[in-house]
This record gives C-alpha cells, structure tokens and sequence, in this order.
C-alpha cells in the first residue's frame, strides 16, 4: 500500500475494533517516537518520512471539554466535545456519548456511534464516527 | 535595512454594510490613508491585501476601485491575522530596498456569508467531528478555570471593559454598554462562552502606508510613526500533551518582535490584542509576557487593563466591540495604535501613549496550534 492510500483508507475507517475494544489508528515516528493522530505523512519532530501505524490504548483521559450549544447546520446541538489525552503521549478531540457533561481528569473509552452529525452514513464510515463514553470505573478520578 | 513608518492610516466604520461591497469597503479605507498620507494614488509602488472570505483578487477589486491599477499587488489569506501579515509583508520588501511607499490594506464583507458559528475548513477531521471556533477557545477557557480558578465572572469582565471601550470609539460597530451581568445572561454558545464573549460578524476595512526613512522624510510633518518591528510567525505541529493555555505561537513572534525592537514586555504601555473571544485575550496577554500567566482575568476586575490601568488592553474595544472583519482586523489594531500614539483617539486616548502593541492571531487546523501570529511594535 503507498502511503497516500494508507492515508486514504485511514480516512475512512480510523480505528480497528479489537475484542469490543475501539482502538483509533496512530502513526508514530520510528526514528524519535512522537505520535500523530490522525497520522501525517512526515514526523515534525525529525524530518522523517513514513511514520509506522499504531493503534492507541481504547481508554484515555479528558483533558478538556466543552458543550457546544451553537455549531452549523450539519450538527444537532447541544452536543459535548472533549480533548482526550492518551498513553501514548497524543491528544485527540472527540465527540461525547450521552448526556452528562463531561468532566476533566475523568477515564473515558471509545465508543462506535453517529455523533452530533446529522448524517445518513453508516456509523463506521468516516471520522465522525467516533465518540467516548464514560467508562463504569472511570468516574470521578479527580481534577487536573 | 531601512527604518519603516507608518505615514498614513484609514478605516471604515466596523458593522453592518449590506448595501455596499468589499471592494467599495476597501477603497474607502486606501483613500482615507492615502490622503492622511499626503501621498497620491501614483506614489504607491506596491500593495499588499490581507482577506479570507472574499474569494480571487480582493486587492485588485479594492485597489481599481480606489484607482490603483498595474504596480505588484498580493493578495494574502492567513485567516484572521491576513490583515497583518499584509503589513509584515509591506514592511519587509521596504526593509528589502526594494519600495518607498507600500499600501497594506485588510478587507472582509461577512454579513449574510455566515449561518452558525465559525469552523476550521471543512476538510479538516475536529471540523467533521462538531469543533467550532467558540469550542476551541471553550476547551481552552475550562483548562484556564481548572488550573487558575478562573471564572465566568471574569471573563464577561473582559467583555464588558471591550463594549465599553467601544462606545468611546466612532468606528466601532457596538454603542452601548454591556455589564457582566448582561454578559452572563446572554445565551450560551459553547460551555462557559456566552454570546457577548464571541466577536461578531462584521464587515469593514483599514489600510495603513507604510513608508522608508528616506520617503517619511520627504514628506515631512511629525506625526508618522515608527513600525519597531513587525514579526510573523505559524503554528507548530501539536506534538505531545501541551498545557492548552499556553500560548507558544503568540510567545514565538512576541519574541521576535521584541528582540527586533529592543523593547520589551515592561516598555509596552498599552496593546491591541485578538480578543476573539473573552478567554483569548486572557491568553494573548499572558502569552505576550504583558500579564502573568494565569492571573489576567482576576486583573481585569481589578481596572488594571482599564483605559486609565497599569497597561489598558483593547482600548478600542478589541475584536469584541469594536468588530470583527476577519482580514481587516491585523490593520485595523494597527490604525488604533498609530492613532493613539498621535494623540488622536479623542475619548479613549491614552495619556503619554509613546510605545503600543497590537497582536493578531488567528485560525485553527487540525494538528497544529493555531494557523498565524503577527505581533506588531509601534512607537513614537
């Protein structure tokens, strides 16, 4: 596969489903280790060219969060998102499942669904498909 | 390396223009400089013109109107600091040698262009996945609550100082007064921002010539002012998990306008900043080394960025009264700052304004900080 096609396909389908477990598809540097996700096609740390994919753990922390009350036409509002921080020393922005308002510093896993995007798609499809939720142990782990 | 001046400074009223064009906007604000100026339409060697949504040659459109036609014209899109990077731009090819006498001109015509909020492009993932302007400097605020203790009451004391600062400024597009209280009341756009703490849509335009030594002297008269420095920089590739109320790309071109200059954050007297939302100005200040880190909102409440405060910040109203048209905001803080250092600015004036500085960031890509940063130092 060349990298733009494994670029391409990234783009459709960003994560793998792993025993029930949403894994979303990373590159990282082979020569200085730095993640990307979604993955590019050179590390900006080091200047080199074709990062290996990974998949991240299926758990992060929110570092961040908001609830978006206004967006364009194409989003249900309101809808939360949140900045989730990853072991693999990563941020992403995802969109949350559910009603309660997200919290900082609380465990989430990822989770399959349409998100706040008023779209006919199949779930997988695209990068709007994924969401966190709150995992069942994960509540209230503390602040910062 | 020549010296570069302002010797002319232009600006349309901010707001609502349904009835006229970009084209119309800017070429009221070149003419308005020009003749500030003293120069005419054929002493312009060159021109540079910051815009983002108004589609090909916006400087070509302005400039024919305004009737300036065949010298180099570029036309600049960096999202909202276009404006400004017009400047940078105008400034560097007359420290170059190459011109005398360089127009920088922003332009933007919103109303009716818009539904909703502001989105980083589309093709970009957090845009596809629900992420708007407000979202991220939402994200940015709860960080800012969770670390310093920041709260909703003072960032609509940054709101309010804006809105009332506008009302001393004829050009800007809010008259009346808003208190935290009607701040807070307004409706809410993304957890903790309320309306009155996002900048609104607007149109206008503001132009600036910029003039070498040898050209400000030929034209004589005492009220140019001095561009210090003039520093551009981009985003870098978000790498890691960054402390999101730090601001490195505003440091990075602060840094470099400072050194450039010789004047550094205690020297600055007052500045214009990219308040696009009330957090953002928080973070601009912070990340200009003008306010500690963390503590700007709580100072707020206490009068220190007031007009009459230690350094007033956003005296003429900032992004949030006076308006904001996306390219023409980087020229436009630029013209607030000449005109307070001129002794101009009527009721808003600064007492002994001699060194000013006006920050324009904008932008949001996916995988990077922020998309550009200028930092701008003018002095008398």
């Amino acid at each position: 596969m060349t990298s733009m096609e494994a670029a391409t396909a990234m783009m459709k389908r960003p994560y793998e489903v792993e025993g029930g477990l949403v894994r979303l598809r990373a590159g990282r540097c082979p020569e200085c280790g730095a993640v990307y996700c979604p993955a590019r096609l050179v590390c900006d740390g080091c200047g080199h060219r074709g990062l290996e994919e990974i998949l991240l753990a299926p758990r992060g922390t929110i570092y961040t969060f908001t609830t978006v009350h206004q967006s364009t036409p194409e989003f249900r509002t309101p809808y939360h998102l949140c900045y989730v921080d990853f072991d693999e020393q990563v941020r992403v922005m995802l969109p949350a499942a559910g009603d309660e308002r997200p919290r900082i510093g609380e465990a989430v896993e990822i989770v399959l669904g349409t998100g706040p995007r008023l779209v006919d798609a199949e779930p997988e499809e695209g990068p709007h498909a994924l969401m966190v939720a709150w995992t069942a142990t994960g509540k209230g782990e503390g602040d910062v | 390396m020549s010296d570069v001046y302002v010797v002319g400074a232009g600006m349309t009223p901010f707001g609502k223009h349904p009835d006229k064009t970009a084209a119309e906007l800017g070429a009221a604000a070149v003419l308005e400089a020009l003749d500030d100026a003293g120069v005419s339409l054929g002493d312009i060697e060159a021109a540079w013109v910051g815009s983002v949504f108004q589609g090909m040659a916006m400087g070509q459109r302005a400039l024919g109107e305004g009737g300036i036609s065949g010298i180099p014209i570029t036309n600049v899109e960096n999202a909202c600091s276009s404006g400004s990077t017009a400047i940078w731009g105008a400034a560097m090819s007359i420290k170059a040698g190459e011109y005398d006498v360089v127009l920088a001109l922003g332009v933007e015509h919103l109303t009716g262009a818009f539904r909703g909020a502001f989105t980083p492009d589309e093709s970009d993932v957090e845009a596809q996945r629900g992420l708007t302007m407000p979202a991220v400097y939402a994200m940015r605020a709860q960080r800012h609550f969770a670390q310093y203790g920041t709260t909703s009451e003072q960032l609509a004391a940054i709101s309010a100082k804006n809105k009332r600062n506008a009302v001393a400024n004829p050009l800007a597009q809010f008259k009346k007064p808003v208190s935290v209280d009607e701040v807070l009341a307004s409706r809410m756009i993304a957890d903790p921002l309320h309306l009155q703490e996002c900048a609104p849509v607007s149109d206008g335009a503001a132009a600036v010539v910029l003039a070498s030594k040898r050209k400000r002297a030929a034209l004589g008269g005492s009220r140019a002012v001095r561009l210090a420095a003039s520093a551009l920089k981009s985003g870098r590739a978000e790498v890691g998990l960054k402390d999101m109320t730090v601001e490195d790309l505003t440091w990075r071109a602060a840094e470099e306008a400072y050194e450039r200059s010789g004047i550094g954050p205690s020297d600055v007297r007052f500045a214009e900043v990219h308040d696009c939302f009330s957090i953002a100005e928080a973070l601009r200040v912070e990340g200009l080394g003008l306010f500690p880190h963390g503590e700007y909102p709580a100072r707020v409440v206490k009068g220190e960025a007031d007009l009459d405060g230690r350094l007033p910040v956003n005296g003429s109203g900032g992004l949030l009264g006076k308006g904001h048209p996306l390219g023409a905001t980087g020229v436009a803080q630029v013209v607030e700052v000449v005109r307070q250092l001129r002794g101009e600015a009527g009721a808003r004036q600064i007492p002994g304004a001699r060194v000013g500085l006006a920050h324009c960031r904008g932008g949001k890509a996916q995988g990077v900080e922020g998309t550009a940063c200028t930092v701008n130092i003018l002095t008398v």
